[in-house]
């Protein structure tokens, strides 16, 4: 008996151990600034300068009046739309992934390049195929359909079109892979019981596949939900001060230029806890709702 | 050094009892071997990764012990090389240490490290650190280092962020050095260039001294040589500048070709040059209205569009997406271009056809021309310890005469001590034959940006960003100048406030 508690004791101390350093990690780089920045958020902090001044509630005051928030807002809602596009299509690559076809390991590897290369390599390529002088796609519009491509670079509407390709692009590879892992996990004896109730291959998808798969959809469109939230890079490479208008700029990018352009760290600090706080909501109402469409197992 | 004890401590007994843990595990006898080989996976992996944690401290430990061995065989050095047994020893012990940042290619990086090396050798105490930052990170690491009370006792600085740093209090005020030092004399300096870095407490370009310029850049008009003899044109000479409508009319006779082979007359034309000249500017004098729907702003602007999109001497808006004037330039394919001291070096080495440079043309209602020149210091810290030491290193690496010449001789700048910029600058036997042009702006003409007299930028950039829909001819200039002076306004109302809160 006593010995089981001293056991029991010591597996707690090496949990514990297990733990820590991740824990550590969390504590350092992740709660102390974002209690700074709760902080922060609250005074009129100029990023060259050590003193803050407390302000109270004036920096949300006129972060609520700011215009360009509400385009940048708007526009990281649009940064939302590929993520049903490469859900859907991922679901089919896995499928046809999942198929014993000869070669299917070679294009697992070739799904999977976009999402492990350089971002800032990607965009350099992508400037080139998406140039509306001579760039390929406008080249094949011109020879193919004699029609004069639009401008991909310069109007904010089409540059962020293009970004909204650009990270399903980037994104379906990765997605495609989870998918195949969780198609892997389901039980073929339920494809089977289907097969001799004379269930057609739709409706084993309908039934069968697309439940057993709503786990993953859910991690997925959470984790998508929370990166298209975050877009940046993709913004501050392909325009410059976002776009002409603040026409492709979004939070994130607002918040870096408030920050470190324009050096009012502060008000920056104070569109991110905003925004944090937004995602936040968000992901609380996607697992409330997720109840309803995930199926979690007897 | 007990810190470090500790954390190895703690790795120890981290790494001691994950390894007794999986030990005990295997030897216990257990069922299932695959549940156990994973588990063995899982420590293992644990294990290197603390190992990981570990190498990196043990690297940081060890990049420093160098440096202290390097120290002590200096101080074994130097009285062997010294004259008497002590004093070297003492003074190495007593080095002043220095940290320099900045940023730069490989060949500046180069240049700067010679010269501290030649800083080194004439101030013996004095050791110097460089510290070199991409220029896209460099703000960021400077505010970093700022919020961290570790700035550098020498740094580089852009004219656009004197005011921000000098209000914040992070800048030494460097007027008494520069009218007693004996590196360099006030008067022999571009006086332009230097009052980039003036900062009386509420204007800049007037009042104290708060950095030296590194160098100094003006932005002259280049033109192909070649396809002005092809097309019948003779440039203008200094004491006759071109206005507006002769310049148009050149650009429209260098106009030629189509698709791939399109040659266009000029670049698209610089937008601060054009509306000076014109007696415009996007603020009043006191920088607190933007003044951006007066008559002459707007004629000046949609004359710069005009050429765009109504005559189509330059590339439009896409075109120069596609292609960048610059390069156009290069290739031949473009007549007349506003180019920077600092592209030389390009110019020499890319262009396969004659050129030269001109001065900007006048505007026809006023008679004259403008246009905006540049350039980057060297700041001191407030926070430095040594700040003498500081101020005689960013004086030497500013003034260093064998410095500037190399500089020129690359290509990379236009000397900024006047009298090398007249004496050997002008005598170089290089492109372009015209590099008083270059000069005359320097010490006539040119101008400092508008929007380096307020303390954000950012109506500037708003500006920018929208003014590619008159470019575009989307709106015209009348319309876009109206639609957006209050939205202007209010950044500018913004910026103002801002920089009372310092104050």
């Amino acid at each position: 008996m006593l010995k089981k508690r001293k056991k029991r004791n010591d597996e707690r101390i090496y949990g514990v151990l297990f733990i820590a350093p991740a824990m550590l990690q969390f504590l350092v780089f992740f709660l102390v600034p974002l209690g700074l920045c709760i902080y922060a958020s609250f005074t009129n902090w100029n990023t060259l300068s050590a003193h803050k001044t407390f302000v109270g509630l004036k920096n949300y005051i006129s972060l609520l009046q700011d215009d360009k928030f509400w385009k940048a807002l708007m526009n990281t809602v649009y940064m939302l739309i590929p993520i049903p596009v490469y859900l859907i299509l991922s679901m089919l690559f896995a499928m046809a992934c999942n198929k014993k076809v000869p070669g299917n390991k070679v294009f697992r590897v070739i799904y999977y390049l976009p999402y492990i290369s350089s971002i800032v390599a990607l965009v350099i390529i992508w400037k080139w195929i998406f140039n509306p002088e001579f760039g390929l796609i406008n080249s094949m519009l011109r020879s193919w359909f004699g029609m004069k491509g639009p401008n991909w670079l310069n109007d904010p509407v089409w540059t962020k079109r293009m970004i909204v390709i650009m990270i399903s692009w980037k994104l379906i590879g990765i997605t495609a892979i989870y998918y195949l892992a969780a198609l892997k996990n389901i039980p073929n004896t339920y494809y089977e019981a289907a097969r001799v109730d004379g269930a057609s291959s739709f409706k084993q998808f309908i039934k069968i596949t697309l439940p057993m798969l709503s786990p993953t959809t859910l991690y997925l469109s959470i984790v998508g939900i929370i990166g298209s939230l975050q877009t940046f890079l993709e913004v501050q490479l392909f325009t410059t001060d976002g776009g002409r208008g603040y026409g492709v700029a979004t939070v994130i990018y607002y918040t870096w230029q408030r920050a470190f352009k324009f050096n009012q760290m502060g008000y920056a600090c104070a569109v991110a806890t905003l925004f944090s706080l937004l995602i936040l909501i968000i992901t609380g109402i996607q697992l409330k709702v997720s109840g309803k469409w995930v199926y979690e197992g007897e | 050094m007990i810190y470090l004890l500790q954390i190895k401590n703690i790795k120890y007994v981290l790494i001691k009892s994950v390894f007794e843990y999986t030990l005990k595990y295997l030897f216990r006898g257990g069922k299932k071997l695959k549940k156990k080989l994973v588990s063995i996976i899982l420590c293992m992996v644990m294990v290197f990764s603390i190992l990981s944690l570990g190498a990196c401290s043990g690297n940081k430990a060890d990049t420093k012990e160098p440096d202290a061995t390097e120290a002590v065989a200096d101080k074994d050095a130097a009285p062997a090389s010294g004259d008497t047994q002590e004093t070297p020893s003492d003074s190495s012990a007593e080095k002043t240490h220095l940290t320099f940042m900045g940023w730069g290619n490989d060949a500046e990086v180069a240049t700067f490290q010679a010269m501290i090396d030649q800083f080194e050798t004439a101030y013996p105490n004095v050791e110097v650190e460089y510290i070199v930052v991409p220029a896209t990170d460099y703000m960021v690491k400077l505010q970093a280092m700022i919020s961290s009370g570790t700035q550098p006792d020498v740094f580089y600085c852009n004219p656009d962020y004197i005011m921000q740093l000098a209000m914040t209090g992070n800048l030494y005020d460097m007027t008494d050095y520069v009218a007693s030092n004996d590196l360099f004399k006030e008067d022999n300096v571009w006086a332009s260039a230097l009052d980039f870095y003036r900062f009386d407490g509420t204007n800049v370009n007037v009042g104290n001294i708060y950095a030296l310029p590194k160098d100094v850049s003006a932005f002259a008009i280049v033109y192909n040589k070649d396809l002005f003899a092809s097309a019948g044109i003779t440039a203008p000479t200094k004491e006759q500048p071109w206005d507006w409508n002769q310049y148009l009319e050149a650009a429209q006779k260098l106009t030629s070709g189509e698709g791939d082979n399109k040659i266009f007359g000029t670049a698209p034309y610089s937008l601060e040059s054009a509306i000076w000249s014109n007696g415009a500017d996007w603020l009043d004098s006191t920088y607190t209205k933007m003044t951006i729907d007066t008559p002459e702003f707007i004629e000046a602007l949609q004359w710069c569009a005009d050429l765009r999109t109504k005559y189509k001497v330059a590339p439009s808006v896409s075109e120069e997406g596609s292609l960048g004037s610059y390069d156009r330039f290069m290739q031949g394919k473009l007549g007349m271009m506003g180019v920077g001291s600092w592209a030389t070096a390009d110019l020499w080495s890319k262009c396969d056809f004659d050129w030269d440079l001109m001065a900007w043309p006048v505007s026809p209602n006023t008679g004259k021309n403008a246009v905006w020149y540049g350039g980057s210091g060297l700041a001191v810290a407030a926070t430095s310890k040594n700040v003498d030491a500081a101020c005689n290193l960013a004086a030497f690496l500013a003034f260093n005469e064998e410095t500037q010449r190399t500089s020129y001789k690359a290509g990379q700048s236009v000397p900024t001590l006047k009298d090398m910029a007249y004496g050997e600058y002008l005598e170089m036997d290089a492109k372009p034959a015209n590099k008083e042009a270059f000069l005359d702006i320097l010490g006539g003409y040119g101008r400092r940006a508008t929007q380096t007299f307020t303390f954000s930028t950012e109506w500037f950039s708003d500006f920018n960003s929208g003014v590619n829909s008159v470019f575009e001819g989307e709106t015209t200039a009348q319309e876009f100048c109206t639609s957006v002076k209050d939205d202007l306004q209010s950044l500018l109302d913004a910026s103002i406030e801002q920089k009372e809160a310092l104050k």
